[in-house]
C-alpha cells in the first residue's frame, strides 16, 4: 500500500466498465444487500472473474465483498463466490457476517479478511476476536465515534477502514418493500432500487435501496481529513454502490487530491470541490456518528455549505 | 425440558412472571441492556430479583447486551463478578469481545447470544459457539425449516421469540433511530447512555414506523409507505416448535405493564402445558387459544401504538449537546 488507500464499491460489471477508477487504489466488487440486484457480482461468477481481472489490469487491488446478512440458503452461493475470488486472485474479501468470516478463516486461510461495517465492531476486544479469525482490517460499526475507532484500532492492532464520503448504511433487511409497490411504476426489479429513491417525512430523509436503508445525506469528511490522517488512519472508502459512475469518479478525485495535499502538509480544501460535492448530493451532508452526535448532523466549518448542498 | 422465558422490567414484574408460570426470567442491568433505563434494574434490585426468582424455582438471566464501549469492558466484568456471586443463572450478550472476556472469566456461566447478535445462519451459530456461547436467540425471520437444520446439526440451545417485534430491518443491524436523534447522557452510576440507539442501550425511536413518503429524486412516487414492523404473537407454530424440541420460548416486553406481561406469560404457560399433556394421537384445537389471545393482543396493540407516538414525538425534539 502507498501512503494511503482510497477505495470504492461497485455492484456489477456494467458499473465497472463505465466508471473512471483512476482516483482509487482498490475496489470492492459486489452488492451486499440483495441477491437480485442487477447482475450482482456475487451472483454472476463469470462477471466476478472478469471484474477482478479488469480491476487488477488497472493496477488496483480487487476486493470481493459478501452479503450483509446471508441466511442458510445463500451460503452455497457465498461459498462459490469465495472460491471464485480466491481462484481469480482477489486481494481480499470483505465479510459482514461472522459465519462467513469463519468460512474464510477455515477454507481460505491465505485470503485477507476485511471486516465490514455490518459485522458490528464496537470494541477493541471484539476486533481482537475477529483478528484471531483472520481479520486484517475492520470497518467499525457506523454508530461509533472517531475516538472509539482509534481506541479499537490501537487496542486490537489492526487498522480501521473509514467511510469518508457517500451514503452511510443505516440498516439491512431480508425484505424488499419496493416489490409491494412496483406494479404502480414503470421500472421493475432488478433496476428499481437503482433509482434515486428517498423516504421522506418533514425534514427527515433516508435513501431506500429496497433491502437496505442508507442515509439520505451524504456522509462527508472532506474538511476533517487532516484530523483523520493525524489520528493515523490511512484507509478510506467512498461508498458508491448505488451511485452513478460520475459520482464515483468525480468524488473520488476530490478526495484523492485532498488526501495527497493533507499528507503533503497542506490542509486547504479546493473550493471547487465543494461545488462538485453539492452537484452530487440530493439532501445535504452529514458526518455520521464520527463526532458522537446524531448521525444526520454536520459538524465543522462548512455547516452552511453542507446545508446548501 | 422446554423453558418459558419471561421478561421483567421491574421487581413487581419479576414476581408476576414467577407467579404466572415462567421457568426463567431475564432482566436488564441498568444502562447495559437493549431497553431504556426505566425498564432496567439497579444492581440492588437485580440482587433482589435473583432472590425472588430462585425462591420460586425459576432461573434468572441478566441481559448485558448493549454494544458497549471498549473502555466499559472492565466495568462490565466487575458487575458480572457480583451477578455471578449472587447466583445469576446466565448472561445475555451481544458484543463478541465482551462475550469472549466473560467466558474466559466465568467459564461455567451460561452465555446466551442476544437477538442483537443477529445470528442468521448455521455458520454464525458455530462462530458464537466457538467463543463460549451455548444458547442463541433465533432471529425473527427464522423459518421452521432453518430451525430444524439448526437443531439437527449444532450443539447449541435455540431460543425462539414468541412475542416480539418483527422489524423491517434485522435487529442489531439498524441505526436508523440514532441517525435521526442521538442524545448522549450519563446516568447516576457513570454509565454512558445513548438515547436513540437501541444497540447501545438507549431507546429506539421507532422512526421506521413514521408515515413515510417515497420520492424518486424530487417526484413523489407514493404518499404513504409503511415499513414493516409488526409486533407478533406465535400461536399456530407453537405445537411445531415444541415437537421440534426447541429449548426455550422467549417472551419480550419489559416495557409493558405488569398485568399485561403476566397475562401473556400465563397464556403461554397454559398453552404449553395443555399441548404437552394431550395424548400424542389427539389433534390439538387452537381455536379457543386464538380467541383468548385476541384480547391480549388488543391491549398490547393499544399500548404499543401509544408508545410509538410518544417515541416519534421525542425523536423530533432537539438534542441538548453536552459541553
Amino acid at each position: 500500500m502507498g501512503a494511503f488507500e482510497l477505495n470504492t464499491t461497485l455492484s456489477n460489471l456494467r458499473d465497472l466498465r463505465q466508471s473512471d477508477l483512476s482516483a482509487y487504489d482498490a475496489v470492492y466488487l459486489g452488492n451486499i444487500y440483495c441477491r437480485l440486484f442487477e447482475d450482482n457480482f456475487l451472483e454472476r461468477m463469470d462477471h466476478l472473474k472478469e471484474g477482478i481481472a479488469r480491476v487488477k489490469e488497472q493496477g488496483l487491488r480487487a476486493y470481493v465483498t459478501s452479503y450483509a446478512a446471508p441466511r442458510n440458503d445463500a451460503l452455497p452461493k457465498v461459498q462459490i463466490a469465495l472460491e471464485t475470488a480466491a481462484a481469480a486472485g482477489a486481494d481480499g474479501v470483505e465479510v459482514h457476517n461472522l459465519g462467513v468470516l469463519r468460512m474464510v478463516h477455515e477454507q481460505f486461510p491465505a485470503m485477507p479478511s476485511h471486516v465490514g461495517g455490518f459485522a458490528n465492531v464496537y470494541t477493541d476486544a471484539g476486533a481482537q476476536v475477529l483478528k484471531e479469525y483472520g481479520a486484517v482490517r475492520f470497518t467499525p460499526n457506523y454508530e461509533i465515534s472517531l475516538e472509539e475507532v482509534e481506541g479499537i484500532a490501537r487496542g486490537a492492532g489492526i487498522p480501521a477502514e473509514l467511510q469518508v464520503h457517500g451514503k452511510m448504511p443505516l440498516g439491512v433487511s431480508d425484505y424488499c418493500f419496493l416489490l409491494e409497490y412496483e406494479q404502480h411504476w414503470p421500472e421493475k426489479c432488478p433496476v428499481l432500487c437503482q433509482k434515486q429513491l428517498f423516504l421522506k417525512q418533514g425534514d427527515w430523509a433516508m435513501r431506500s435501496v429496497g433491502k437496505g436503508v442508507l442515509s439520505g445525506r451524504d456522509l462527508c469528511m472532506l474538511e476533517h481529513l487532516p484530523t483523520l490522517v493525524e489520528a493515523g488512519h490511512r484507509i478510506f472508502r467512498i461508498e458508491a454502490a448505488y451511485e452513478t459512475p460520475a459520482y464515483r469518479g468525480q468524488i473520488g478525485q476530490v478526495y484523492r487530491d485532498a488526501l495527497e495535499r493533507v499528507l503533503g502538509g497542506d490542509a486547504t480544501v479546493d473550493e471547487r470541490a465543494w461545488a462538485l460535492i453539492g452537484e452530487h448530493t440530493a439532501v445535504g451532508l452529514c458526518n455520521g456518528f464520527y463526532f458522537g452526535r446524531t448521525g444526520s448532523e454536520y459538524v465543522g466549518k462548512r455547516v452552511e455549505a453542507a446545508a446548501a448542498c | 425440558m422446554l423453558e418459558l422465558l419471561a421478561p421483567a422490567g421491574n421487581l413487581e414484574m419479576v414476581k408476576a412472571a414467577v407467579d404466572s408460570g415462567a421457568n426463567a426470567i431475564y432482566v436488564g442491568a441498568r444502562g447495559w441492556s437493549r431497553r431504556r433505563d426505566a425498564y432496567e434494574l439497579s444492581d440492588e434490585q437485580l440482587h433482589d430479583a435473583i432472590g425472588i426468582a430462585h425462591a420460586g424455582g425459576v432461573k434468572l438471566r441478566v441481559a448485558v447486551n448493549t454494544n458497549m464501549q471498549s473502555c466499559e469492558l472492565p466495568t462490565l466484568l466487575q458487575k458480572m463478578e457480583k451477578f455471578v456471586a449472587w447466583g445469576a443463572d446466565g448472561a445475555i450478550m451481544t458484543d463478541v469481545g465482551a462475550i469472549a472476556q466473560v467466558h474466559r472469566r466465568f467459564p461455567h456461566l451460561v452465555l446466551h447470544a442476544s437477538i442483537g447478535a443477529n445470528i442468521v445462519n448455521n455458520q454464525d451459530v458455530a462462530f458464537y459457539r466457538s467463543i463460549g456461547v451455548s444458547q442463541v436467540v433465533a432471529d425473527t425471520k427464522l423459518t421452521l425449516r432453518e430451525l430444524a437444520s439448526r437443531q439437527a446439526g449444532l450443539d447449541v440451545g435455540i431460543e425462539i421469540l414468541i412475542h416480539a417485534n418483527n422489524c423491517y430491518t434485522y435487529l442489531g443491524k439498524c441505526w436508523m433511530s440514532p441517525y435521526h436523534r442521538l442524545e448522549r447522557t450519563t446516568d447516576d452510576f457513570g454509565k454512558d447512555l445513548f438515547r436513540g440507539s437501541p444497540n447501545r442501550g438507549g431507546l429506539d425511536y421507532r422512526v421506521c414506523l413514521e408515515d413515510w413518503e417515497l420520492y424518486d429524486g424530487s417526484a413523489l412516487l407514493e404518499p404513504h409507505i409503511a415499513l414493516k414492523n409488526d409486533a407478533f404473537f406465535y400461536l399456530d407454530d407453537i405445537p411445531a416448535l415444541i415437537d421440534l424440541g426447541v429449548h426455550c420460548l422467549k417472551i419480550q416486553g419489559r416495557e409493558y405493564p405488569v398485568p399485561l406481561v403476566a397475562s401473556i406469560v400465563r397464556f403461554y404457560r397454559e398453552l404449553i402445558d395443555a399441548y404437552q399433556a394431550k395424548p400424542a394421537e389427539e389433534a390439538f384445537d387452537l381455536a379457543p387459544w386464538r380467541l383468548r389471545l385476541e384480547a391480549i393482543r388488543a391491549e398490547r396493540d393499544s399500548r404499543r401504538s401509544n408508545m410509538t407516538l410518544v417515541l416519534l414525538n421525542e425523536a423530533r425534539q432537539p438534542v441538548p449537546h453536552r459541553a
